[in-house]
């Protein structure tokens, strides 16, 4: 199964469609709120951000090797189908 | 000030900052509650009230581009998505919000 990564911000009303998105097909995925995340795991995040050039607009899922940037549910699903997720 | 009082201010204050710049609120009614409501926990918490849904970078400079209304900053981006990242605004010309697409500055500048 491909990994799948939210990150996302607890104030965020689109970050909690994404997970929605994902907890209603019942496809399993880590997230991380950013900010209620820890100091370090914040910098942590930051930087590798900063390296991939993204900025910090939230929510952004990880699919594999496909970053998405907003809730793009279209994009999600085409994503999971290319990553052979059925 | 009352949590509730707060929020009607903001709500009162960014109605014309928008306004001159062609946005109005969002007719998803939902979403400007829970932004407006957001925004008033983030500016008890930083005391500024940040966008919802733009992380804090911990630099001045940097998040001062994500102040509620943050249009200004990010306006080629935003006019192109025709609302705002979090979609508490849209172009006043927007009767249906929910076809709107939220697309990274790189993909909305490409």
């Amino acid at each position: 199964m491909v990994k799948i990564m939210i990150y996302a911000l607890s104030t965020c009303p689109w970050c909690k469609k994404a997970k929605r998105y994902f907890v209603d097909k019942n496809i399993p995925f880590d997230f991380m709120d950013y900010d209620l995340a820890t100091e370090e795991d914040q910098n942590r995040v930051r930087r590798d951000f900063e390296k991939r050039n993204l900025d910090l607009s939230f929510p952004k899922a990880f699919i594999g090797d496909k970053i998405i940037s907003g809730y793009r549910p279209d994009d999600y699903e085409k994503a999971l189908q290319e990553a052979g997720v059925p | 000030m009352s949590v509730s009082d707060r929020k009607e201010s903001l709500r009162a204050q960014f109605q014309g900052a928008v306004d001159v710049l062609g946005y109005k609120y969002t007719p998803d009614t939902e979403l400007v509650e829970w932004c407006l409501d957001q925004e008033v926990i983030l500016e008890q918490k930083h005391g500024i009230p940040f966008c919802p849904c733009q992380g804090l970078n911990y630099r001045r400079e940097k998040d001062m581009r994500i102040v509620c209304p943050c249009i200004p900053w990010h306006r080629a981006h935003f006019d192109k998505m025709k609302r705002c990242w979090c979609g508490l605004f849209v172009h006043k010309d927007v009767e249906d919000p929910d076809q709107l697409v939220q697309m990274s500055e790189a993909e909305a500048l490409q």
